[in-house]
């Protein structure tokens, strides 16, 4: 071995940033996890959601072959021939097959008017508009074909049809893409998000210490709160790049299915992620530092804090963050057509997430100034 | 010499095990051995020089200041941890670069010191572009020595620097360990290998269940153990006849014969008094001897002495 330089004589310049330090870890980060051992794991794991919303959202021509808009003429036939069996009025064969010609005709006028990319209550109004003049089509049509005392029984039945046609009218607001839109945001941005983000950025130091690496990085020179902090930030930056190619991969799922909007929804999406991956991790290293169970804990705090006080009609929900974040995704008429969110302001529905994210990461680099991991016996001392 | 460590009352405690019991110690600037056995308190308090662990009670400072959430401190110690436990899915030059910007080096100056690091430590080339995981024992000695050397250390801090080394990798090491304490770095080092301490360190510090059972220069721990018994072995033309005339003496505390091969092994009872009289008894006895040996002045012995005191 060749004798190393005097220690009297230090030939280099040392100078720790917060920058270097960044890239110190954010290259030990990326290094470890992109390697092609990893890489069929890592890949899988990025397409279970995507397969899982091209499953569940039908393309629009499945769609439209399922779930004709204004129903179906053979079933309506055969409702009104029993009302004229019970009143002892049957009808002819061909006043039959000219009813269900009528009916045929004008559902097939009211499905070439038909808009899948309307979204909404825009849509619910369409429908009804165009479901309304379509009967109205069918009794005028009708009315020259009937004996006067038929027609009364006929109008009875098709306004009865059209009652229950009103009824369903809610359910259509979600339409074909009800599926995609549950799975983009009830699963992806409030399950799977805030559970990734409290488990990685949770374990940013646990990692360590189980694989007793953890001696290498506190004993370099610089502050534990410091280290810590670097830890976050570059377990950050590889979530925030991951949680960037799923949410490119679900809209581009949305494409390949037809969902609309989605151009005008991504901007907005991409952002408002940025900020719930921020809190979610800051919530996650806050919670590392408290105890080795910080995802059994976190979903706690998610019943209690997100999903209970968020839900009080007080002040007290601003605590919440998905209030805000939802308020933010809000500010899609699309996603607000369908969900519904009570909406805040823009400044505060972006403040309080960073406050929280400045918050709990503040707290946590404090606690590890603290907190003493040692690798033998106990995980944590 | 000056002082680089020191303990004062320093105990560390986990729950009810007790890790250092109330130790008072000091070490000095050059190559110093910690020496004891599984369980004696080294990792604790190698783990306490270098910041990882507060004391339960008492004090410790490294160049007069603690070391724990110290950056000013810790950038002048390098710290070696025992075990085989390194980024295994890391390649060994990305490591060092990251952990020598954590430093505050650039980023060119971080990757030419790894560079450098990598083949003063003796890695060959040939094995830097695998990731580390599949590193043999000795390898991973080697890079973990080199990561220890990253920002040039005042105090390098070795624990179990040996293990999984083969015999002329030790040797390298202990070359390196003492070029950089001629060149004025000290160096702490803990291991079980107790004839290698004793060819390197000048200063031993012997730990047991958490006390300090002897510390200082390797002479004056000798000169300290009064009363110790000495083993001696000597191959001579009469055994036997050696073996009555000790016996008469009374220096003997016990001894073996092989007759076959001429030797006698004895153990004495005062060996200072023993050293006075035994060139005049070997004359009187008579008896040729053709060869000594004595084993007992080892730092096994030693260890043993103190550690069962």
């Amino acid at each position: 071995m060749a004798i190393p330089p005097a220690p009297g004589e230090k030939r280099l310049h040392f100078e720790p940033t917060f920058a270097r330090g960044l890239a110190a870890l954010w290259l030990l980060t990326w290094r470890s996890r992109l390697t092609w051992r990893r890489a069929p794991m890592r890949v899988v794991q990025l397409l279970v959601l995507p397969a899982l919303l091209l499953i569940i959202t039908p393309s629009r021509s499945g769609w439209s072959d399922g779930n004709p808009w204004a129903g179906r003429a053979p079933k309506n036939l055969s409702g009104f021939n029993l009302r004229l069996r019970r009143e002892n009025l049957e009808i002819s064969k061909e006043q039959q097959r000219a009813v269900l010609a009528i009916y045929q005709e004008e559902y097939a006028r009211a499905e070439a008017g038909r808009d899948d990319a309307l979204v909404g209550t825009e849509m619910t109004q369409r429908r009804t508009e165009a479901m309304t003049a379509c009967h109205a089509r069918v009794i005028e049509r009708v009315r020259a074909l009937l004996s006067p005392e038929r027609f009364p029984l006929f109008e009875k039945f098709d306004h009865d049809l059209r009652e229950q046609d009103k009824l369903q009218v809610g359910s259509w607001t979600w339409g074909r893409t009800r599926g995609y839109y549950h799975g983009l945001v009830n699963l992806y941005f409030s399950l799977v998000m805030p559970l990734v983000c409290v488990a990685g950025c949770g374990a940013v130091l646990r990692d360590e210490l189980q694989a007793d690496t953890l001696g290498f990085l506190v004993t370099r020179p610089l502050t534990r709160g410091r280290l810590l902090l670097l830890k976050f930030f570059a377990e950050q930056a590889w979530l925030q790049l991951l949680f960037l190619g799923e949410t490119l991969l679900l809209f581009a799922v949305g494409a390949v299915r037809d969902v609309p909007h989605l151009g005008a929804l991504l901007p907005l999406f991409a952002v408002t992620q940025l900020l719930a991956v921020a809190v979610w991790g800051a919530l996650g290293l806050l919670l590392g530092q408290l105890t080795q169970r910080f995802l059994a804990v976190g979903i706690v705090y998610g019943l209690i804090v997100e999903v209970g006080i968020g839900h009080i009609d007080t002040n007290i929900n601003t605590l919440s963050m998905f209030r805000h974040l939802d308020s933010l995704l809000g500010r899609d008429t699309a996603l607000q057509s369908v969900f519904q969110w009570p909406l805040h302001g823009v400044p505060l529905s972006v403040a309080a997430p960073l406050l929280a994210t400045l918050v709990f990461a503040g707290v946590a680099a404090l606690l590890f100034n603290f907190r003493e991991y040692h690798h033998r016996g106990e995980m944590q001392k | 010499m000056s002082t680089i460590i020191q303990g004062g009352e320093l105990s560390r405690w986990y729950g009810m095990v007790m890790g250092l019991n109330n130790v008072t110690f000091t070490i000095e600037a050059g190559l110093t051995g910690l020496v004891g056995p599984n369980g004696a308190g080294k990792s604790t308090l190698i783990e306490i020089i270098t910041g990882q662990l507060q004391p339960s009670s008492g004090t410790l400072t490294v160049f007069g200041e603690a070391p724990w959430n110290n950056p000013a401190v810790l950038r002048r110690i390098g710290y070696c941890p025992e075990g085989e436990a390194i980024p295994k899915d890391l390649r060994p030059l990305d490591w060092l670069t990251g952990l020598a910007l954590l430093a505050g080096l650039g980023r060119r100056e971080a990757r030419e010191r790894s560079a450098a690091l990598l083949d003063q430590v003796g890695l060959p080339r040939v094995h830097w572009g695998k990731r580390m995981g599949q590193y043999s024992k000795g390898m991973k000695q080697r890079v973990k020595l080199a990561q220890g050397l990253l920002h040039e250390p005042d105090l390098l801090v070795l624990d179990e620097p040996m293990n999984g080394l083969d015999p002329m990798g030790r040797q390298e090491v202990a070359n390196l360990l003492k070029q950089l304490v001629a060149g004025g770095v000290s160096v702490l080092i803990s291991s079980h290998i107790l004839a290698e301490m004793e060819a390197l360190c000048q200063h031993l510090l012997v730990l047991n269940w958490g006390r300090i059972l002897a510390s200082g220069a390797q002479k004056e721990i000798r000169g300290d153990i009064k009363n110790w018994s000495e083993e001696l072995s000597v191959r001579c033309d009469a055994p036997e006849r050696l073996a009555r005339i000790l016996f008469e003496a009374e220096v003997l505390l016990g001894f073996d014969l092989e007759p076959a091969t001429g030797w006698l092994h004895f153990r004495v009872r005062d060996a200072a008094a023993f050293y006075r009289g035994w060139t005049a008894l070997l004359l009187a006895s008579g008896v040729r001897v053709y060869e000594v040996r004595s084993e007992s002045r080892s730092l096994k012995n030693i260890f043993d002495k103190v550690t069962t005191t």
